[in-house]
């Protein structure tokens, strides 16, 4: 059995039986034993998300986004699946890099998400859950902030007072979030503010760093 | 005499200089053969982009290049086209600046990305995504695709974008929606005031939060809509009368309101730090 015959069977051995000339491959081969190693561990890391706590559907949306964008999927067409087995060789296996990303930010988010909880429920009243979880704007290292107004003064001289202002605002949002966190560490929206904070903050930074963008 | 002779003086400098500028400018047409659901991405540092919807299988591209500082590369791998403003050393925002016309498939994706901007899409259904830093963005006519747009302190509108996942964040440029409707409509704003003008349809998911920024949503009275407003130092006002209902925090009048109208089919979210709030019912005629 040739690795092109092996990778054509390679859904129906994840998790199935598997022929004597397919486990002699196996054995045969360290590419393909250490693929269906990782598909192994992509699958089992799979089925324990299946118990987790679904993550928002804007959590789904922005990896399909940012895989889109890469180009590493596409809205299926005929098309598309007419020809998904002309892919050269080295892109057989490519879809897998995506595929455990997401897996790895899914599990991550979700795991965060059932830290937060566990922490909200064991700590008294007046633990936040940004001192626990988030770096405080004054904890973080200002110096970053500092680092990256002047990576924009050097490269866009004219942006820098925007990208200033814009990132004195978005520290006070942070702050006054945990602020609100911290009187009120069961409520759900004070802890939004906060995640939309630091979501402006991580835009603001990439927007910073994007070449296209200064 | 004198003052006729230097008019004419005058006239001749001006057409020379406009002739020296119109050397600088060069004029580049591509021409792509896409299939369908093809992805297009320009990333043009400064200056306009404007998309719109063309011809089925091809993306035409003219590119007016202000100045030898600046190239656009291309590539295209199957449907994917990119192309690059690629800025030669020296280039600056006069000189590296490079305005876009394209005209794509109406079901391409396409992904723009200009410090300056503005970038404008119109008449698509496919995914958009949008990145300026000060880049005025204004997007009307979508239907079905994911619309994502990211500006520092560039203003944003999107008009008639309908069964669309929308996620727009800017820090301090505002927002405009009209008649914006869809499963998901996220709008993520510090400074920026945020402005809604439709129907809340669609059974979607709505949410408009801000730190300082005003919240403005607007919706017909015969809307249907589970609403919940709620600002920490702002005022908060709404227009309808509604059902009360439970919620997570408690209520203080005037900081906060939250209750339905109709069959509650939408869910509607504003929330703001210490923006104003303001649910308004449209005026019929």
């Amino acid at each position: 059995m040739t690795c092109t015959e092996f990778e054509r069977v390679l859904p129906d051995i994840i998790g199935g039986d598997r022929s004597f000339a397919q486990e002699q491959h196996l054995r045969s081969c360290s590419a393909c034993s250490s693929l269906v190693a990782d598909l192994n561990a992509i699958s089992q890391q799979a089925r324990s998300l299946q118990a987790c706590e679904e993550p928002s559907p804007r959590v789904w949306n922005s990896i399909e986004i940012a895989l889109r964008r890469e180009g590493l999927i596409r809205q299926p067409s005929a098309r598309a699946l007419a020809t998904v087995h002309t892919f050269p060789s080295r892109w057989r296996t490519a879809w897998l890099l995506p595929v455990a990303a997401a897996l790895l930010v899914a599990a991550g988010i979700v795991r965060y998400e059932r830290r937060g909880g566990e922490t909200i429920a064991q700590q008294p009243p007046t633990a936040t859950l940004a001192s626990n979880h988030l770096p405080s704007v004054e904890a973080t290292d200002t110096a970053d902030d500092q680092q990256l107004l002047q990576a924009v003064a050097e490269k866009s001289p004219a942006l820098k007072s925007a990208y200033e202002a814009n990132l004195r605002n978005v520290n006070s949002y942070i702050r006054d979030a945990e602020e609100s966190v911290k009187n009120n560490p069961n409520d759900e929206e004070a802890q939004q503010y906060l995640s939309n904070a630091y979501e402006q903050r991580a835009m603001l930074y990439e927007m910073a760093l994007d070449r296209t963008l200064q | 005499m004198l003052s006729s002779h230097r008019a004419a003086n005058l006239v001749v400098v001006v057409g020379l200089v406009g002739v020296v500028l119109a050397a600088a400018e060069t004029r580049k047409d591509y021409h792509f053969k896409v299939g369908r659901h093809a992805s297009i991405s320009i990333l043009n540092q400064y200056g306009p982009v404007s998309v719109k919807a063309g011809a089925r299988k091809e993306v035409i591209v003219t590119a007016i290049l202000h100045s030898d500082k600046v190239e656009v590369d291309q590539d295209q791998r199957g449907s994917r086209v990119t192309l690059l403003s690629h800025l030669l050393p020296g280039a600056d925002a006069t000189t590296g600046l490079v305005e876009y016309q394209v005209l794509v498939p109406a079901d391409a994706s396409v992904t723009l990305h200009s410090a300056t901007g503005p970038l404008h899409v119109e008449k698509l259904h496919g995914d958009v995504i949008l990145e300026g830093s000060t880049a005025n963005v204004d997007v009307r006519d979508l239907t079905d695709g994911h619309v994502h747009v990211k500006t520092l302190n560039g203003p944003v509108t999107l008009t008639n974008v309908v069964d669309g996942h929308v996620e727009i964040t800017s820090l301090s440029g505002d927002v405009v929606l009209n008649a914006v409707s869809g499963p998901l409509v996220e709008v993520n704003s510090n400074s920026g005031k945020i402005n809604y003008d439709g129907d809340f349809g669609g059974e979607g998911e709505y949410s408009l939060t801000s730190h300082t920024g005003d919240i403005e949503a607007t919706a017909p009275g015969d809307a249907s809509i589970d609403v919940t407003a709620r600002s920490e130092q702002g005022r908060v006002v709404s227009d309808f009368s509604l059902q009360p209902k439970h919620t997570s925090f408690p209520i203080r009048a005037g900081s906060a309101f939250a209750g339905t109208v109709g069959k509650a089919a939408s869910s509607v979210r504003l929330f703001s730090f210490s923006g104003k709030i303001h649910l308004k019912k449209r005026q019929t005629n």
